[in-house]
């Protein structure tokens, strides 16, 4: 058999050498100059994280007008701001927003931009996914919204039970538009868990073993676990769904057989990981904010490290306590009740960790701190009343009535969301290059504090009291009114500080311009992110640094004398990374990632609408998937030089053994007569 | 390498980063695969034999509880043939392993609970 | 390093050379696969948790149970196939570590034939089963059956998208020795794909 010669070796990256570009013209956006296309191709984590954050805030702006529609509709009994129909589809996409749009992104924001930091690596594992993620989750996020012009939106809850999702009792397009807008994000988180985990897993700087990695990384990290393990449960529910209202299969026609249980199942299968999995990044960031504002390490490290692991392993086994009231008899509510009473455990153990972090320590009350003790807090109350949801009997009067909306949105808001504000107001500095304005933040907090409580607080009462949840409206005479009344004023306070936020955001920027770079570390933190410069340059860290315990940055800065008082030993000056450097490889910007992710959406009108536009949808996913194969990671011309060698000393070889040595020598030989860009291969390897 | 380490280094290990090559022991022969997928096509062949052959007493033992017993074993043992020899988990490191043994485990506790609960185990209609 | 991990650098270990050293020592791309692998574990368990759930037959139904309609013999021979194209699928493997690149683009070949008579055998198969009453809306077994078996499919068809690309890949000389984990990597998700028939040819075929 006569087969073609070999040609030439490929470079390490498998990039051609002879300029074989099957897709022809495209030529890869090596150094866009315009900040659209910077941002539009871009590879780059921290850029990705910030486009997380802002796509998530821009869904909160949705999710709470959904919510304040919601709590107008409810402000006295027979609101007639709402129809019954169009509550219900308020209610679907304000939860579905919240948590998918929201919590969910703000989590990969803070995970992309924070956690490659934390480590002290250039990137992530496969920055082209990581772009490709964040263009799916978009382009999802965007697909779902476009449900409210197309007849309206998803109207059977954020958890859409069968058969009432079916087409029988829903006849609109809003469910299918649900459906696939949550695959389509669905393979977005997908993707980034595999791209963080091992991102984490392989890419940690010298002397960072798992065990000094900081707490929020550790968080990332079980969190990454989870949504690998739970999105695939959601999705098989979804396909099943999607069959049976696009083409009529049975698997919940309960005329020939199916099982609204098996939706139920699957569904809390995956959702409550889902649950944990939206927490834990605000835990996380907690961990990493109150050690700073107590001036203390946080107490107890390996038992938040393994509580979080448990509360990631256990939240697997707790998910029919969703289910007490559908009929699956003694035997699984007695086992799950148990199990769900075991898992406050470790999530004890943190509130226990974080207050005796506190204890003793030298507090200052920060904006950041407020909301982490915030978040603390409001936290224990939501998970009190988990607790009592655990007891099932108790939890049979309380399930579908608003305590059970108060639980989780005392731990949801309370908690995750408090958390993530907190975070923001830290790490400002560090992604801008300036603070948040501090008297707003603090005005910030304690509006919001007091407008969540009053919104939140008496929906205990009225669920007690037997106020139904996901109705439209109610009666008068039976008490509800006032704290209905309570609840919605308590929702337009929180509106409004939520405005008050975007003010100092944007007031912040405006007075920053006048003010002088607060620098690398201006809280005087513990963790190796605040060593080099704000706003993060490119390549983040050069030289890549070797950590040699926990809290290695605090370390360079203070030792402890024998008696337990901390002395400076450095300035920041002398350790914090001066940037400026010039000559750092980084991963090439491209095309395919946000071509392939917006072809997603197209398939998915074109199953609901027609399937010619699958097939347009299915050719440019086709075409993008095999662009990204043949493009090489790095455009021709560049070396790699991101080693996780022990570098401290800057050299520009790392530790490489022989054979690899041998491999780049034979690399950089065969770059050179590349010549189709020299000037790209110049500007490739600065920095921006 | 060692010697060239700063004092900071020296306080504590530095995590090696070492050669790449993700194997703990060498990778099978050539003829050690196909001897091994010979085995597989045995134990294909006995699974196919609780069809051909449907007299067999053990296929009857305590009504259909000996069949499904003896072809869920069959598969199990195809299944880590599978995973240990031809993907290579026997000879790569074990983190490998963990990883997809973690999904495995965690599929089949999370979904027998699920059929357990479904009365997925109890013969009838459900 | 020189202490290194104790492996012996014969031609027969693996010498994947990767650009970056990685703290586990197993290169990004594997790792990931395997990650994607354990993933898929809970993907295709909801499906045959489900086929489980709805197989028995009802008196409701219009239409053939999926046990009526099964060709044991025909689905073995099916099986068998796919099982030899994991055979195919390593040796492929074995040989790019060799540096052999003729005989991996035969095997890697072999692989991509043997799956598509696999993918030509379950075409055939549903055709019978649609022409004696079971399509694929005529009771939940058959959408359970149809649904798991298509996405088992779909998958399979997938790799051999994949396997097909690395061998035109490998023809134009894209693969050298020390880029062999792309074909590792394609047959990890093929041995997968072969793994996950196991258990449906055992739990859904076979077992009563």
């Amino acid at each position: 058999m006569a087969l073609a010669e070999p040609g030439p070796l490929a470079l390490p990256s498998g990039g051609p050498s002879d300029g074989f570009n099957p897709l022809g013209v495209l030529s890869r956006p090596v150094a866009p100059k315009a900040a659209w296309r910077k941002w539009l191709f871009t590879v780059d984590h921290k850029k990705i994280g910030i486009m997380y954050g802002a796509a998530a805030m821009f869904f909160f702006m949705i999710g709470g007008s959904e919510a304040l529609l919601i709590r107008a509709q409810l402000w006295a009994p027979r609101g007639k701001l709402l129809s019954a129909e169009l509550y219900n589809q308020v209610f679907t996409m304000h939860g579905t927003t919240m948590v998918f749009l929201v919590v969910m992104p703000i989590g990969a924001a803070f995970a992309n931009y924070l956690m490659p930091l934390q480590i002290g690596a250039r990137d992530v594992a496969f920055p082209r996914i990581n772009a490709f993620s964040f263009w799916c989750f978009l382009g999802g996020a965007l697909f779902l919204n476009s449900s409210w012009f197309f007849g309206g939106g998803a109207d059977g809850g954020w958890f859409m039970y069968a058969p009432n999702s079916g087409v029988l009792f829903s006849p609109g397009h809003g469910i299918d538009f649900w459906n696939l807008a949550l695959i389509i994000t669905g393979i977005a988180s997908l993707t980034g868990a595999v791209n963080l985990i091992v991102t984490v897993l392989n890419m940690r700087c010298p002397g960072m073993s798992l065990m000094r990695m900081p707490i929020f990384t550790w968080m990332t990290l079980v969190t990454q676990f989870l949504l690998l393990f739970a999105i695939p449960v959601l999705t098989a529910a979804q396909f099943l769904l999607m069959f049976d209202r696009l083409f009529r299969a049975n698997f919940f026609n309960v005329k020939l057989g199916g099982n609204p249980l098996l939706w139920e199942h699957l569904f809390w299968v995956f959702g409550h990981p889902e649950v944990y999995l939206m927490i834990l990044p605000a835990f996380g960031l907690v961990s990493e904010m109150l050690p700073v504002f107590s001036r203390k390490p946080i107490f107890g490290y390996p038992f938040i490290v393994f509580s979080g692991v448990a509360i990631g392993f256990m939240g697997w086994g707790v998910w029919a306590h969703h289910m007490f009231v559908s009929g699956i008899g003694p035997i699984s509510v007695t086992t799950f009740a148990l199990t769900t009473m075991f898992i406050a455990v470790p999530t004890g153990v943190k509130i226990l960790n974080w207050t005796a972090t506190m204890w003793g320590g030298k507090l200052t009350f920060t904006t950041p701190m407020l909301f982490s003790i915030g978040l603390v807090t409001m936290f224990t109350i939501g998970g009190l009343s988990g607790v009592t949801h655990s007891v099932a009997p108790a939890d049979t009067q309380q399930t579908d009535t608003y305590y059970i909306v108060a639980h989780f949105h005392y731990v949801l808001f309370g908690g995750a969301f408090l958390g993530f504000m907190g975070g923001l107001y830290f790490y400002w500095p560090k992604l801008f290059g300036h603070m948040l304005n501090e008297s707003l933040g603090k005005a910030n907090f304690w509006l919001m504090l007091l407008g969540f409580n009053l919104t939140f607080g008496p929906m205990h009462i009225l669920g007690l009291q037997g106020m139904s949840r996901r109705i439209y409206t109610y009666d008068a005479g039976y008490g509800f009114e006032i704290w209905n009344k309570i609840a919605t004023i308590g929702a337009f306070t929180l509106a409004s500080s939520v405005a008050l936020f975007l003010f100092n955001v944007f007031y912040s920027r405006v007075k920053a311009k006048n003010l002088p770079n607060p620098g690398p570390d201006p809280w005087d933190a513990r963790t190796i992110e605040w060593m080099i410069p704000s706003p993060v340059p490119e390549y983040n860290y050069d030289p890549v640094p070797t950590v040699t315990r926990v809290d290695d940055f605090w370390y360079r800065k203070y030792a402890e004398t024998p008696d337990h008082r901390l002395v400076r030993v450095h300035t920041l000056e002398e350790v914090a990374q001066p940037g400026g450097a010039t000559d750092v490889h980084l991963p090439s910007p491209s095309y395919w990632p946000i071509v392939a992710a917006f072809s997603l959406p197209i398939i998915a009108y074109g199953l609901i609408f027609t399937l010619w536009l699958c097939l347009v949808g299915g050719i440019i996913l086709v075409t993008a998937l095999f662009g990204w194969a043949l493009e090489p990671p790095d455009a021709p011309g560049g070396d790699h030089g991101d080693h996780q060698g022990p570098d401290d000393e800057s050299s520009a070889e790392g530790p490489a053994p022989d054979a690899d040595a041998d491999a780049d020598a034979g690399a950089t030989s065969d770059v050179a007569p590349d010549g189709a860009a020299t000037e790209d291969e110049r500007e490739v390897e600065t920095v921006g | 390498m060692m010697e060239t380490q700063s004092v900071e280094s020296d306080r504590s290990k530095v995590i090696s980063t070492g050669f790449l090559d993700g194997a703990r022991r060498n990778y099978p022969r050539e003829v050690e695969y196909v001897v091994v997928a010979i085995g597989l096509a045995i134990i294909t062949g006995l699974e196919i034999a609780t069809y051909a052959a449907p007299g067999f007493p053990l296929w009857h033992w305590d009504d259909k509880v000996g069949l499904v017993m003896f072809l869920l074993l069959l598969m199990a043992v195809k299944f880590w043939t599978v995973a240990y020899f031809f993907m290579h988990l026997r000879f790569d490191k074990p983190i490998l392993t963990r990883a997809f043994y973690t999904g495995v485990l965690l599929a089949l506790g999370v979904y027998v609970a699920v059929l357990a609960m479904l009365h997925g185990f109890i013969a009838g209609q459900h | 390093m020189a202490d290194a991990a104790v492996v012996d650098h014969d031609e027969v270990a693996p010498h994947a050379h990767i650009e970056h050293d990685t703290n586990t020592g197993i290169s990004n791309t594997k790792l990931a696969m395997w990650l994607f692998l354990a993933s898929e574990c809970l993907l295709f368990g909801g499906l045959i948790t489900t086929y489980l759930l709805y197989k028995t037959p009802l008196t409701i139904e219009q239409g053939p149970a999926p046990k009526q309609v099964y060709d044991i013999p025909f689905t073995s021979v099916s099986s068998f196939v796919l099982l030899m194209s994991s055979l195919t699928m390593v040796l492929a493997v074995a040989a790019i570590e060799r540096g052999d690149h003729h005989r991996v683009r035969t095997w890697l070949a072999g692989t991509a034939l043997l799956g598509s008579i696999f993918i030509a055998g379950q075409v055939y198969e549903f055709t019978v089963f649609k022409s004696e009453g079971m399509g694929y809306t005529t009771s939940r077994s058959s959408s359970a059956f149809y649904t798991l078996t298509g996405f088992h499919g779909v998958h399979v068809t997938v790799g051999i998208i994949m396997l097909i690309s690395v061998l035109l890949l490998s023809l134009r000389g894209k693969i050298p020795e020390h880029r062999s984990e792309t074909v590792e990597t394609v047959g990890l998700y093929w041995h997968f794909v072969d793994v996950v028939w196991i258990v449906i040819f055992a739990v859904v075929y076979l077992i009563p």
